[in-house]
């Protein structure tokens, strides 16, 4: 045998989005406020995958403004409306849509105002990037300037919004419902090299493929992706909290091992945007189905690679080793019997 | 307190200063220089957050006791550029989009600055290996690489400085790479994560945890503790009101500290609030605490056995939730199958290692107003249970979200921010808890294991014709989400596909082990890896490419789910059509082709890593290996 | 957590030897002490309280390194990163920057010495094999009737099980002296279940040196750690090999050789199989980075 053995393997996935089984409910304040800039206030939890920045996308791109000039205020129970947890690939989708929402209804008043004191009508007008116009004629000028308007003649122009998600509970017995109103499929495909003198595995690429509805920021989602493929790398290899009868051997990252630099395959990333015709903006999420496929399709390639099935993670190459070292003809146990039914079948 | 003088160098400026014999560097710089870019995400020298330059060198500050720094030049994150600037490294990072929670960042920043520092030249190879030190747990460092080498050319003049800037937007700012908001702050090390926040007159808080997995607490003196000087209260379950405590996600069974007997080893059982840490946790081991420890269970099937210890009062039988879906008629399915497989498949606790540990801030404002600054994922929840717990009305609690280092959902459940409060209320002063990372992994919840016993019955055409799908889960010492993830893992259990007939039981049962709670995908992954696992050895028995298998069970516009829900959406098709042709898949079935395929080593791959790319020159290249 | 009284850091041998021997009951000698502070937390030592560091990384004495008569001495603040970046360091030890470039990370290699690592005599650390192929010999300095007098040990000597070596109270090390090898090609072969911060399960340091044809093994250094307390040096195989032709079918043999000389000490399945392939790379792959010769194996030669 060789030392080093390449093998191929992939996998499906899919997901929902939002919480489940539930209705889902975020709300959303927003500013048109001076100097054209905006302030955003929405219970939103960044917690590192880039909510903020899409959220001062999402605004800036419907109020007409750049996300620089998008303030969002903090999460604060007393400060800010209820947009609920970060989790259950969520705030994309649901504070996502009721910024997008509330930041509809701010314009609609600067709007109406603009639309009044230019004498046109309120469609004419569209706002991008800092400039307001109507399409009714040559007048344009920047949202610091409509901003001004509009306070002038007495009116602040604030929006707020909530968005729904509907989900269904579960029936108790068969569990049938509709636990969301969204769900999201992936594909991935893992390439790896497996020690066979250690048992040691190495992920080469994978191949990341997620519907993700619209990606708003792309260089975001594709964050989240790798993150998520390294998350499941360590899962599947490497990562193992282990106690016994209630004790703990893994106190610490000595013991409780995961992915360096080191140990990541090139991801390649694949954007599928299958729009999401029940919400304003289309887009879904990313944050978890990332890291669904990845662990399977790096078992289904070690399995291409050394003819090795393997059932428990992680797989460690202590646990590859002897079960290399131990190879019985597993793999045949299916082939033969499949065969041999298909021979029934067939004479049958 | 032992203290010692040093004098040493610090961004340029001298210091001259006595600090506590006992410091770090690391404590050295955060807590008397007030310069909290430098982190401790574990203490221990494995994870890269507390690097900087003393003398010219890279050094995990962690490590370094601080008389050892003495006479030194040190160079921390806020020292490599002027205020209010950014290094071309600090702006690549912000333009590839190489900070996601930012609390590796200014450790990572540190360490690719000393890679080009010490070798301007260095390929990926190398670039790789000096950054080995250095963890990241939500990037998959991709972008940060990114950020490097696009920094090393900048530096180098090979692309120009405007590389750095942000792209011109096209006709919308949806669909444009905004560069993150928040990476500036992150990448200079300016932003203050909870355990970076000082307030004046703030107390240090530590935990006194169980060693017991499961034990009755039978008294707790803590006279002794109390009497030390320098603290200023300790409490326990007596003092948060008995008849409303308890927290938790879907089954509120959780006590801000350990109420009558301990569940799990590093429950928390009382807390000391002291006028500083090394104060606070002596007084830990002056509080005498009597056990009688109690049999335990630490499996979940020895916990759903006849006779076996219980948990919770309230679940005799140890059940935490089950969830069972069911559609069609599995035996007949099985029955018309022509091929059967069934195998067993198991996953392990997971932990969210997210580089920021636990840290909270908590005080009552002049208004009355119960105030806890913490990294929460839901402060939406916890004000709403917190508020109920201690008998207050809601807007009397205020939850203040502190930047995250880092969640993946370990950071949903409020397993500190009960005691803040506590203290913050009876003291009337402002009380901080930082988490160690050993206190971190044995008090948060994990991603639950899984046993998952599968039989799928197929056509030869490829049809899956049933599904029996049984997935066991350890649920630990509380319900935390386990509710939620056996509900989404059943859901989600049978994969992407249609299948008419089927049977899925999941079930989280309730031991004496740390807790399973939210971790990412809930549940989705353990029943999709067991789901994914047996459709390639279904193709591998039909001498199918799994690919094709795969189609031929896809949902579609149409299908109706496990849980018969139509879908009126459903882009599987357009995923697997792209996965296949992005990975230039060759077509074929399962059965061990590796070493016949001809896609492999493409220039969409890396290199393996065999170590040593700084002195041996690329030898192993792609090109090698394959061959 | 740890706390401590004082901190010393004398600058020449006699003044931390003086330190060193009145230092009280429960204080601990560092140099780089990389390890001391991962070891006082929860999980292993807990909180611990030392009531004096005296550390050795000022120690004038201790810079450096020197060679004659084929060996190098090197100071005690000798550092890991130094193997990976000191050009005679490079040249004279074939297989150090392999072992070093496994040893943590740049960070802990910046500030953990040779001799530190040697002193807690962990069974898995990676510096005792390297240096037991190198045939290390570690000097013991102390101080005897206000003279400073050293006294020496090989690895294997030093070592006397997992965290114990030969060290008395008031003794520091000073040296660590090693072969000087210029010319021989090494290797180091580590296994993990990463490729940063491993801790090793097994690991196996080579060094060879093949004659100016290419054909023949002059000289083979085989040693490994993680098998047993002290790291092993596989002389059986060693002589074995010494004055052979260099072929795939004499690697092979040496390499089941070693394996059933470590079956006999170690029950440890997975060790056993993992030492099979570890020393025929490691042979084959120090071969490689032999540089001044063109190694010819014999079943290439005769096809």
């Amino acid at each position: 045998m060789e030392r080093k053995l390449r093998g191929r393997g992939m996998a499906a996935s899919w997901y929902g989005i939002a919480r489940t089984a539930t209705i889902d409910r975020a709300g959303a304040w927003a500013e048109l406020d001076d100097g054209g800039t905006a302030k955003i206030v929405t219970g939103v939890t960044e917690i590192g995958e880039g909510i903020l920045t899409l959220l001062a996308q999402v605004a800036a791109d419907e109020l007409g403004i750049k996300p620089s000039e998008v303030t969002i205020g903090d999460n604060d129970t007393a400060r800010s409306p209820e947009a609920a947890h970060a989790g259950a690939t969520r705030q994309t989708y649901m504070i996502g849509n009721s910024v997008h929402l509330a930041a509809r209804e701010a314009k609609k008043h600067l709007f109406e105002q603009l639309a009044d004191h230019w004498g046109v009508e309120i469609d004419s007008l569209q706002s991008f990037d800092g400039e307001v116009w109507s399409n009714d004629s040559n007048l344009r000028i920047t949202m610091e300037e409509a901003v001004v308007i509009c306070k002038a003649r007495g009116v602040v122009p604030v929006g707020s919004a909530s968005f729904t998600a509907h989900g269904t509970g579960l029936d108790p017995v068969d569990g049938s419902g509709s636990p969301w109103q969204t769900y999201v499929f992936g594909t991935q495909v893992a390439e790896v090299e497996v020690d066979t003198y250690t048992g040691e595995v190495q992920v080469l690429g994978i191949w990341a493929v997620h519907d993700v509805g619209r990606a708003i920021n792309p260089r975001g989602v594709e964050g989240q992706i790798e993150g998520g493929v390294v998350q499941g790398l360590g899962q599947a290899l490497m990562e193992d909290y282990q106690t016994v009868n209630g004790h703990t051997s893994t106190h610490g990252f000595a013991k409780y091992i995961l992915p360096t630099s080191l140990d990541i395959p090139q991801i390649n990333c694949t954007l599928v945007e299958d729009h999401d015709p029940l919400s304003p903006l289309g887009a879904k999420g990313i944050g978890e189905p990332a890291l669904v496929p990845t662990a399977p399709a790096i078992m289904n390639a070690i399995y291409d690679a050394i003819g090795v099935r393997m059932k428990s993670l992680p797989a460690t190459p202590e646990k590859i080793l002897e079960a290399l070292n131990k190879k019985t003809h597993g793999r045949e146990h299916y082939v033969s019997a499949a065969r041999e039914q298909r021979a029934q079948a067939h004479r049958g | 307190m032992p203290k010692l003088k040093i004098d040493l160098e610090v961004n340029n400026r001298k210091i001259s200063k006595e600090t506590d014999a006992h410091k770090r560097l690391l404590d050295f710089l955060r807590d008397d220089l007030n310069l909290t870019g430098t982190k401790e995400g574990c203490g221990a020298g494995e994870c890269g957050t507390c690097s900087v330059f003393v003398d010219g060198k890279l050094v995990k500050s962690c490590l370094m006791p601080v008389a050892k720094a003495s006479g030194a030049k040190i160079e921390t994150i806020e020292g490599l550029a002027d205020p209010g600037s950014l290094t071309p490294m600090q702006k690549a990072f912000h333009k590839t989009g190489a900070s996601q929670c930012g609390y590796c960042i200014p450790g990572m920043v540190m360490a690719a600055t000393s890679a080009l520092r010490e070798n301007p030249k260095a390929d990926i190879e190398e670039i790789k290996e000096r950054l080995g030190g250095n963890i990241c747990r939500c990037t998959g460092y991709t972008k940060i690489f990114e950020a490097v080498e696009l920094a090393k050319a900048v530096i180098a003049g090979d692309m120009p400085e405007e590389a750095l800037n942000e792209e011109e937007v096209g006709k919308s700012y949806i669909g444009h790479n905004v560069r993150r908001l928040d990476a500036p702050s992150k990448v200079s090390g300016r932003l203050r994560y909870a355990a970076d926040m000082k307030m004046h007159d703030m107390l240090q808080m530590q935990v006194l945890r169980s060693p017991h997995p499961h034990a009755k607490i039978v008294s707790i003196d803590t006279s002794e503790a109390e009497a030390m000087d320098g603290v200023v209260c300790v409490i326990t379950s007596d003092d948060v009101p008995e008849q409303t405590d308890g927290f938790g996600v879907f089954v509120h069974d959780q006590p801000i500290m350990a109420r009558g007997k301990v569940r799990h080893v590093g429950e928390a059982v009382a807390a000391v609030a002291a006028e500083d840490l090394v104060i606070a946790r002596k007084a830990l081991s002056k509080i005498k605490v009597v056990y009688e420890e109690l049999p335990g269970v630490y499996d979940p099937e020895d916990a759903m056995k006849k006779g076996a210890a219980v948990v919770h009062d309230y679940a005799p039988d140890n059940i935490v939730k089950h969830i069972p879906v069911r559609k069609g008629d599995v035996d007949t399915g099985f029955a018309n199958a022509d091929l059967i497989l069934e195998d067993e498949f198991s996953t392990q606790q997971v932990e969210h290692a997210y580089l920021e540990p636990e840290a909270g801030i908590a005080y009552v404002d002049a208004d009355d107003v119960v105030v806890v600054i913490s990294p929460s994922q839901n402060i939406t929840h916890h004000r709403h249970m917190l508020s109920h717990i201690l008998g207050l009305p809601i807007n009397k609690v205020r939850f203040i979200m502190s930047p995250v280092g880092g969640g993946f959902g370990g950071k949903e459940d409020m397993i500190y921010q009960g005691m803040l409060a506590v203290v913050a209320m009876k003291t009337h002063r402002p009380v901080q808890l930082n988490f160690t990372r050993e206190e971190s992994i044995i008090a948060s919840a994990k991603r639950h294991p899984s046993r998952t016993h599968y039989k799928m019955g197929l056509k030869w055409n490829g049809e899956i014709t049933a599904i029996q799908f049984s997935m066991i889960s350890d649920g630990g010492a509380y319900g935390m989400s386990s509710e939620g993830v056996m509900r989404k893992a059943a859901i989600l259990s049978c994969g992407p596909y249609e299948v008419h007939n089927l049977s899925v039981d999941t079930t989280a049962v309730y031991t004496n082990n740390t807790p399973s709670g939210a971790f990412r995908t809930f549940g989705g992954m353990q029943a999709q890896f067991a789901t994914e696992s047996m459709m390639d050895m279904a193709a591998e028995a039909l001498g199918m490419d799994p690919f094709e298998i795969r189609r031929i069970n896809m949902m579609k516009i149409g299908s109706k789910t496990h849980t018969q829900h139509k879908l009126t959406a459903a882009s599987l098709d357009r995923c697997l059509d792209a996965a296949e042709t992005e990975s230039r898949w060759e077509k074929g079935t399962p059965n061990v082709r590796g070493d016949k395929r001809s896609d492999l080593g493409g220039d969409d791959t890396r290199a393996p890593c065999t170590l040593g790319a700084r002195f041996t020159n690329g030898k192993n290249t792609n090109e090698e290996r394959v061959a | 957590m740890l706390t401590c009284d004082t901190y010393h850091l004398p600058t020449t041998l006699r003044s931390a030897l003086e330190l060193w021997s009145k230092a009280p009951e429960g204080s601990r000698l560092v140099s780089g002490a990389t390890d001391i502070l991962p070891w006082a937390r929860e999980g292993r030592a807990g909180d611990v309280h030392i009531p004096s560091f005296v550390d050795v990384t000022r120690v004038a004495e201790f810079e450096g390194h020197s060679v004659a008569h084929g060996r190098i001495r090197l100071g005690a603040n000798v550092v890991y990163q130094d193997f990976l970046t000191d050009g005679v360091l490079k040249h004279l030890l074939p297989c150090m920057p392999y072992c070093a470039i496994w040893f943590a990370d740049d960070q802990i290699r910046e500030q953990a010495t040779l001799a530190g690592n040697l002193a807690n005599a962990s069974p898995v650390a990676d510096g005792t094999p390297a240096v037991a192929a190198l045939n290390g010999v570690v000097e013991l300095a102390r101080l005897e009737n206000g003279e400073i007098k050293t006294r020496n040990f090989t690895v294997s000597d030093f070592i006397l099980g997992p965290g114990r070596t030969v060290l008395q109270s008031g003794e520091i090390i000073s040296s660590v002296s090693l072969d000087a090898l210029a010319g021989y090609g090494g290797s180091f072969q580590k296994v993990g279940q990463r490729r940063s911060l491993v801790i090793s399960i097994a690991c196996c340091a080579a060094l060879v040196k093949a004659d100016s044809t290419g054909r023949v093994f002059d000289d083979v250094r085989l040693a490994l750690g993680g098998v047993g307390p002290r790291p092993i040096r596989l002389n059986a195989v060693e002589s074995r090999l010494r004055g052979e032709k260099i072929s795939r079918r004499t690697i092979n043999s040496a390499a089941q050789l070693a394996a059933d000389e470590v079956a006999s000490r170690s029950r440890q399945e997975y060790r056993r199989s993992v030492v099979i392939g570890f020393v025929k790379a490691g042979i084959e792959e120090a071969l490689e980075n032999q540089s001044d010769v063109d190694v010819k194996f014999e079943e290439l030669e005769n096809a």
